[in-house]
């Protein structure tokens, strides 16, 4: 098989780690060769992060070349915008809906986009827009927003269940696992019609 | 089949070194190494520690490997300079037990002040080095590399690279071998170097040198592929490698997994069947530089930049211009405008309202290396120099020197976090303390290396009583030092303490201020937030200087006029915002419930 590459974006503090070495070891247990890596730098401190995971019979570079992400996992919109040259034409986009101002916003030096669904759109992507965060603490966590994207994302990846769900089990807190495979199974079964966003401000 | 399993490549050293029957690993952190040690750490059966700075950190190593035990010592790039010294003659001493250093180097400088390439070190201290490309070849070459210098008696040097270090791969795990150690043997010839010891060294490491270049000739850690048409040769070496294999290019490709000494031999054999040989590297000319001195017809930076990460993209349009693949069609979506995002202190963070004091007094700060640099960025801008750990206390005597002489002669003021004062901060303070100058001193202790993590800092154990390791009181270390003026504050107390920071900078000579608050973030400090009265708010933004990631300006439902916001999930409630409120419009959720 070709190599299928996932564009992972965020800012610090948000998790992303944690959801990249999951999906790296999903992708493993499921037998594919796989190369993943996340940038961190200084996103403690609130910067961008991001990461990738690729996986095929035999992958070489973990970074994804422009116009070569069959995936874009977003955790907060305006990231997910940064990273757009990255993927294919008609590549699937999964984001979870949250808003962190950068310093810029917060100091009203520039304007945070409120547009961000449709500008994927114009560009032809294919665009699965979840209100995570409010549904994370509608299960009482609001650290369970990344594993319903991840359960979204499940449906588009040809993996076992039961692989997702034992990698998972071995990743999160042990206190939280009953919450994360919840959270799991909602993303997964989460469809809209035509797969349009049940929230869209733009 | 054996185990496999996957992890980075950081990761994959740990796992190396404890597979290779490795005793003692120590390292200073610094990223894009931090996770080596964070990973030794997890391994039983032998000794992994963080030491106070990099220098120690490799002294400690040398002293484990002279008395026998396998030894590895990881740092940052700038780590090395620090480490020089030591570095510098100990190449001299014939190694008894492996030593190797693994450094991680940082082009595009993703979180680092330089971009220095260690390649160089590696020549001037006649030391090997290996360049892996994968985590799996990042736990073989620790290995090999302990192999090395038992058999050379030298020391071996690991590079990595930020984007090397943090990518994950599967890797076949292996059982941990046992490696007795021998103890000290006492032989001055071999430790002792001063003449006329080190002179005999002189000979023994120009031989050792010879061996190496023999073996890199021959080593299985130089992989060649050859093409069909014999067009062109690559020659390449760690991330770079995997970067080009993705690009399926028709090309031979001579992979140095040991580029220092190079096996310019066998190059020159292999570059005479080839039309066209091209040095792949980041950062510097290293290998391109020493084939053409060895009159070899290479080519290089030409087509690469000498700064920066070289990504696929960047290696795809090198060799579209070198005219060795053709240019190909992208189809990615346009690049359009999108607003930055850098990074911002913490809500909460105990650096937050001593940048505001400081920025309303106007002073002039000489900053060092933290968390509390991001004092530099706006909306703060108080920190006018940042270089290296530990700096700021020399570079303040000089420019209040240089400013007396220009007879501009105003308070100056350093700030250093406590992880950079332990790291190399004492010395600059020894000298400072005599100063006639008005200097003021901030000392900013948030009892951990923030920046890094969270490691332990000699105050942290001072601050969380119930570890078993005494810290170092920092009062009684500065009266000890001799330092008359010494303060301590809590700096959420905001108005007390910039009383106390004013009337510091008016106070001729050296006043050093302790700020005590720990970091919000490695000690999960939080207390109920703070909320916008907005019948209240006149939108005058004083809020928003503090600059916390919770507090915006927002719109009212149904009006233009914007009033200050704060994000309830994201306050952490250290009150600093409301304590610089004009109008007391900023209120703690606390005194809401009761
Ligand atoms: C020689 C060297 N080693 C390591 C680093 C990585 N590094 C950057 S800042 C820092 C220490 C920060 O600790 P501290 O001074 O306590 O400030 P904080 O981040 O806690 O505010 C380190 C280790 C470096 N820049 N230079
Ligand atoms: S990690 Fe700690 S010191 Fe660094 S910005 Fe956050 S709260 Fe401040
Ligand atoms: S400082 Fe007070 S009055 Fe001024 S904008 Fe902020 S909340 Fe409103
Ligand atoms: S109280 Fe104010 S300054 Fe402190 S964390 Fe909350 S919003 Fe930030």
């Amino acid at each position: 098989m070709g190599t299928t590459s996932i564009w992972l974006a965020g800012v610090g503090g948000q998790g992303l780690v944690l959801t990249t070495r999951i999906l790296t070891g999903v992708a493993f247990r499921e037998g594919w060769d796989v190369k993943a890596t996340d940038v961190v730098g200084l996103a403690q401190r609130g910067g961008k992060v991001w990461g990738t995971v690729r996986f095929g019979t035999k992958v070489h570079s973990p970074l994804i070349s422009r116009g070569q992400g069959d995936f874009l996992l977003s955790f907060e919109d305006l990231e997910g915008l940064r990273w757009m040259e990255f993927l294919k034409p008609a590549a699937t986009i999964i984001m979870g809906r949250d808003v962190i101002f950068p310093n810029r916003v917060l100091l009203e030096k520039e304007e945070y986009p409120d547009n961000v669904v449709s500008q994927f759109r114009a560009q032809g992507f294919r665009v699965t827009a979840l209100p995570t965060k409010t549904m994370a603490k509608e299960l009482g966590n609001a650290r369970l927003a990344n594993t319903i994207l991840l359960g979204n994302l499940s449906r588009h990846l040809s993996w076992q269940l039961e692989s997702w769900e034992d990698v998972i089990s071995q990743n999160v807190p042990p206190k939280t696992i009953e919450g994360n495979l919840k959270a799991f199974a909602q993303g997964r079964k989460l469809v809209f019609p035509g797969e349009s966003p049940p929230e869209d401000r733009g | 089949m054996s185990k496999t399993a996957v992890m980075s490549v950081n990761q994959a050293i740990a796992r190396g070194f404890w597979e290779a029957g490795g005793r003692v690993a120590t390292s200073y952190p610094g990223s894009p190494t931090v996770q080596i040690m964070e990973s030794l750490l997890d391994y039983p059966d032998m000794t992994s520690r963080w030491a106070i700075n990099e220098k120690v950190a490799l002294e400690v190593a040398i002293g484990a490997s002279i008395a026998g035990a396998r030894s590895l010592v990881s740092m940052k790039h700038v780590g090395v300079n620090i480490a020089a010294d030591p570095l510098m003659t100990f190449t001299q001493v014939e190694t008894v037990g492996g030593f190797v250093l693994v450094v991680g180097d940082d082009p595009g400088l993703s979180s680092s002040q330089n971009e220095q390439d260690t390649r160089f070190f590696t020549r001037f201290a006649n030391i090997p080095l290996l360049e892996p490309s994968t985590a799996q070849e990042a736990k073989d070459y620790v290995d090999e590399a302990l192999v090395i210098s038992e058999q050379w008696g030298t020391p071996v040097i690991i590079r990595l690279t930020s984007t090397l270090c943090h990518s994950q791969g599967v890797v076949q795990l292996g059982q941990r071998r046992d490696e007795p150690v021998e103890g000290f043997n006492e032989d001055q010839a071999r430790f002792c170097m001063l003449p006329p010891y080190s002179r005999d060294q002189q000979h023994f490491m120009q031989q050792r040198m010879a061996a190496l270049r023999e073996l890199s000739e021959v080593s299985p850690l130089q992989q060649y592929e050859e093409s069909s048409n014999l067009r062109c040769l690559i020659i390449t070496s760690g991330i770079s490698y995997q970067h080009l294999q993705e690009l399926g290019a028709d090309v031979s490709i001579l992979k140095l997994g040991m580029s220092y000494p190079l096996p310019v031999q066998r190059i020159g054999e292999l570059a005479a069947l080839h039309q066209q040989v091209i040095v792949l590297e980041e950062l510097m000319p290293f290998v391109e530089d020493e084939l053409k001195a060895a009159g070899l017809a290479v080519e290089g930076k030409r087509y690469f930049s000498f700064t920066g990460e070289l990504t696929p993209d960047d290696i795809r349009t090198g060799l579209i211009q070198a005219g060795v693949i053709p240019s190909a069609l992208t189809s990615a979506a346009e690049d359009s405008h999108v607003v930055g995002r850098t990074p911002i202190l913490c809500a909460g963070c105990p650096h937050r309202p001593i940048f505001h004091i400081l920025k309303q007094a106007q002073a002039v700060v000489i900053g060092d290396i933290g968390c509390y640099s991001l004092g530099i960025l706006e909306p703060f801008e108080v920190l006018k120099t940042n270089l290296s750990m530990g700096a700021s206390l020399g570079m303040i005597q000089g420019v209040a020197l240089a400013q007396r002489m220009a007879g501009n002669v105003k308070p100056l003021v350093a700030t250093i976090g406590d992880g950079t004062f332990f790291h190399s901060g004492l010395s600059g303070l020894a000298d400072l303390v005599n100063t006639r100058e008005n200097i003021t001193l901030l000392i900013l202790d948030n009892r951990t290396t923030a920046m890094t993590g969270g490691q332990m800092t000699p105050t942290t154990r001072d601050f969380v009583k119930d570890e078993d390791l005494t810290g170092i009181n920092l009062p009684e270390l500065l009266r000890a030092f001799g330092v008359e003026d010494v303060q301590v504050v809590n700096q959420f107390h905001y108005d007390k303490t910039r009383r106390i920071i004013v009337s510091a900078m008016e106070h001729q000579g050296l006043s050093v201020i302790i700020a005590t608050r720990p970091c919000a973030l490695n000690f999960k400090l939080r207390y109920p937030h703070y909320y916008v009265d907005s019948d209240l708010c006149i939108s005058c933004r004083q809020c928003i200087a503090v600059n916390c990631p919770p507090i915006s300006m927002r719109a009212e439902a149904g009006t233009e006029e914007k009033r200050s916001f704060i994000d309830p999930d994201m306050c952490v409630g250290c009150s600093v915002c409301s304590q610089v409120c004009p109008v007391k419009a900023i209120k703690s959720s606390r005194s809401q419930e009761v």
